[in-house]
């Protein structure tokens, strides 16, 4: 019974992890690659849960199809948000830290919007096939998990091919390398960083709605889901694509495993912990950057 | 800067002036409201004040201050209840408070100093989680029900004048630690450390040492200021005097003042208060902290080294020397 108990946590661990690693892509590239660390990403990620709410409340429409309006229209409102703000502060000495404030203020921004949008109550996407379940020997999962979770495997190994084998990811990656070449030999920085600032934003949404079919939400849950960013992200390398599935898989095992066998209230202790000790251990992740 | 000696005596005609009347302010017997306000407001001076020691100065930023100032209530609470102490007791045992604040914050900073830019932020923030969480969690210090303290027999406004009076004393004194340490050999070889801090260490200063030193004392103040507002609360709670948004607010008004100054926070703390105020009693909470995001922004776009430079920037473009907040990456 036991160990059916921990191999059940352990995959719903593995699917959490993967929910937790694409949210965590795009904030991991926006910092990796132009040196912005975009506070607002989890509530960007809220966004896209709250469309895919709205639509699915409305018209009925599934989730994942939500993505179709949502993924755009994050990514053109993040390339017009970066014209807008980050371009203005790209020249300034400490980008890091002014990116930061300047983000988290985007990021209260959102989540007031979304209060007075949706109200503070927290709000569960409900579908038809949410409490179905597939049984496969002992263990059983949850539709909802799963299709998170294929998502969130579609969504990564989307990214990491982009970046891999088209001419603008591959872009991307000669920027993040050493942008002063990449500029000699043509590329333009000011439209990549916009691209990979809309890219971030628009995988932040699909990330949301997987958050979404994982847990209850309310325009105050971004503030919890960006400790997990930070988590993945720094864990995987910052700016690393497969580093951070594999970091959000690691994460999501331990607090599956947490969950399952400590009290609620010390699992946020252990997170918070965990954090703290990658950070002083191996600040620079867990896997060498693949740049 | 060095401003030129009659000048020089203005300003300290005028900040004498301002402490004076802030001082006697209580004995116009004004609405008990206007005083319980100007308590925050210089609880926050305080606060930012002492957080700039280390995110102005040496560009640090901790967004964790919140977790000295929790420790410091909690402190001064337990002392107070542990002993049975009388008002005065109280009042003082925010000072122990202060030293319990600096402690926790030299065996925090010994390893944390190390990681720079958004890494320090990023762990400065985790432990202020991590201390919240086991305050929380601790049943001997309250646990989630919190902590209660005897409130002071005296009618309310003379009780409120006496906590006004005495966080006066703390400003005064943290703000005077401030001054000091901005133009002392410690406030130089911090500004190294913000500038660039490779060269700081390849002229031979101690790098560590300093940011543990700055990183003691900034936690003090704001531990003596919780040991206060402990008192002043009678009541403290991990969610009250551990909130995060607390931590989040004092780095945007030392950043909004100006860091790397020692007035930039003072300012900051006290404009930020006032729109905070005013906000809050006039706006739909939602609307207020929209505009306040919207601040945010517009700071660091418009005025990215604080109101102290933008508006000296103007009068006097030339004399300014460069310095930007900008910590190490």
């Amino acid at each position: 019974m036991k160990t059916v108990l921990v191999l059940q946590s352990l995959f719903s661990g593995i699917m959490m992890g993967s929910v937790y690693a694409l949210l965590g892509v795009g904030f991991s590239l926006t910092w990796g690659v132009m040196r912005v660390i975009n506070i607002s990403h989890a509530a960007l990620g809220l966004t896209g849960a709250y469309i895919a709410y709205a639509l699915s409340k409305r018209w009925g429409l599934d989730p994942t199809l939500s993505l179709a309006v949502s993924v755009p229209l994050l990514f053109l409102s993040a390339c017009f948000a970066y014209r807008l703000l980050i371009l203005p502060i790209t020249k300034a000495k400490g980008l890091i830290v002014s990116s930061m404030i300047l983000t988290f203020g985007v990021a209260i921004i959102i989540e007031n919007l979304m209060v007075l949008v949706w109200g503070p109550d927290p709000r569960v996407l409900t579908t038809a096939y949410s409490s179905k379940v597939f049984v496969v020997g002992p263990f059983f999962f949850q539709y909802p998990r799963v299709i998170g979770f294929l998502m969130a495997v579609a969504g990564v190994l989307l990214i990491h091919f982009f970046l891999k084998k088209t001419y603008t990811g591959k872009a991307v990656r000669a920027a993040w390398q050493q942008s002063d070449a990449a500029q000699l030999c043509g590329i333009n920085l000011n439209r990549i960083s916009m691209i990979t600032f809309g890219l971030a934003a628009g995988s932040a949404a699909a990330g949301g709605v997987g958050m979404a079919y994982l847990y209850s939400f309310e325009p105050y849950s971004h503030n919890h889901w960006l400790v997990y960013l930070f988590l993945v992200v720094i864990l995987g390398g910052v700016g690393n694509v497969l580093g951070t599935a594999a970091a959000g898989v690691i994460i999501g095992v331990i607090t599956g495993l947490s969950m399952a066998f400590l009290p609620y209230q010390w699992v946020n202790l252990l997170t918070f912990g965990l954090l703290m000790v990658i950070l002083l251990l191996r600040p620079e992740g867990l896997f060498r950057s693949e740049a | 800067m060095i401003p030129n000696r009659a000048e020089g005596t203005i300003q300290i005609l005028a900040a004498v002036l301002l402490v004076l009347s802030l001082a006697l302010f209580p004995w116009l017997e004004p609405p008990v409201y206007f005083i319980s306000f100007l308590f925050r407001v210089l609880m926050y001076v305080v606060l930012s004040v002492s957080w700039n020691l280390v995110g102005g100065y040496a560009g640090y930023l901790s967004f964790g201050h919140v977790a000295f100032f929790g420790i410091g209530a909690y402190g001064s609470a337990m002392m107070a209840n542990a002993f049975g102490l009388s008002a005065v007791g109280i009042l003082l045992s925010s000072i122990p408070a202060g030293f319990i604040s600096a402690l926790v914050a030299v065996v925090v900073g010994y390893p944390s100093l190390r990681l720079r830019g958004p890494y320090f932020a990023v762990i400065t923030l985790c432990f202020a989680f991590v201390v919240q969480l086991s305050v929380k969690n601790l049943d001997f210090l309250g646990g989630p029900d919190g902590l209660w303290l005897n409130s002071m027999e005296l009618p309310v406004a003379v009780s409120r004048s006496i906590f006004f009076e005495v966080m006066l004393v703390v400003t005064l004194v943290a703000v005077g630690v401030s001054i000091r340490i901005s133009r002392s050999r410690f406030g130089a070889g911090l500004a190294a450390i913000r500038e660039d801090e490779e060269v700081a260490q390849t002229m031979a200063i101690d790098t560590a040492w300093l940011k543990i030193k700055a990183f003691a004392v900034s936690a003090f103040f704001p531990g003596m200021a919780g040991g206060v507002y402990a008192y002043y609360l009678t009541y403290i709670h991990p969610d009250i005097v551990f909130d995060v948004n607390i931590s989040i607010l004092i780095v945007l008004m030392a950043l909004f003042g100006g860091g790397g100054t020692w007035l930039g926070p003072v300012v900051g703390a006290a404009l930020l208060s006032v729109v905070n105020e005013m906000l809050s009693t006039f706006v739909k909470a939602e609307l207020a902290r929209i505009i306040y995001g919207c601040l945010f922004i517009l700071v660091i776009i418009f005025m990215p080294n604080g109101i102290i430079y933008f508006f000296r920037g103007r009068s006097k473009r030339a004399s300014q020397p460069a310095t930007v907040l900008t910590p190490s990456p």
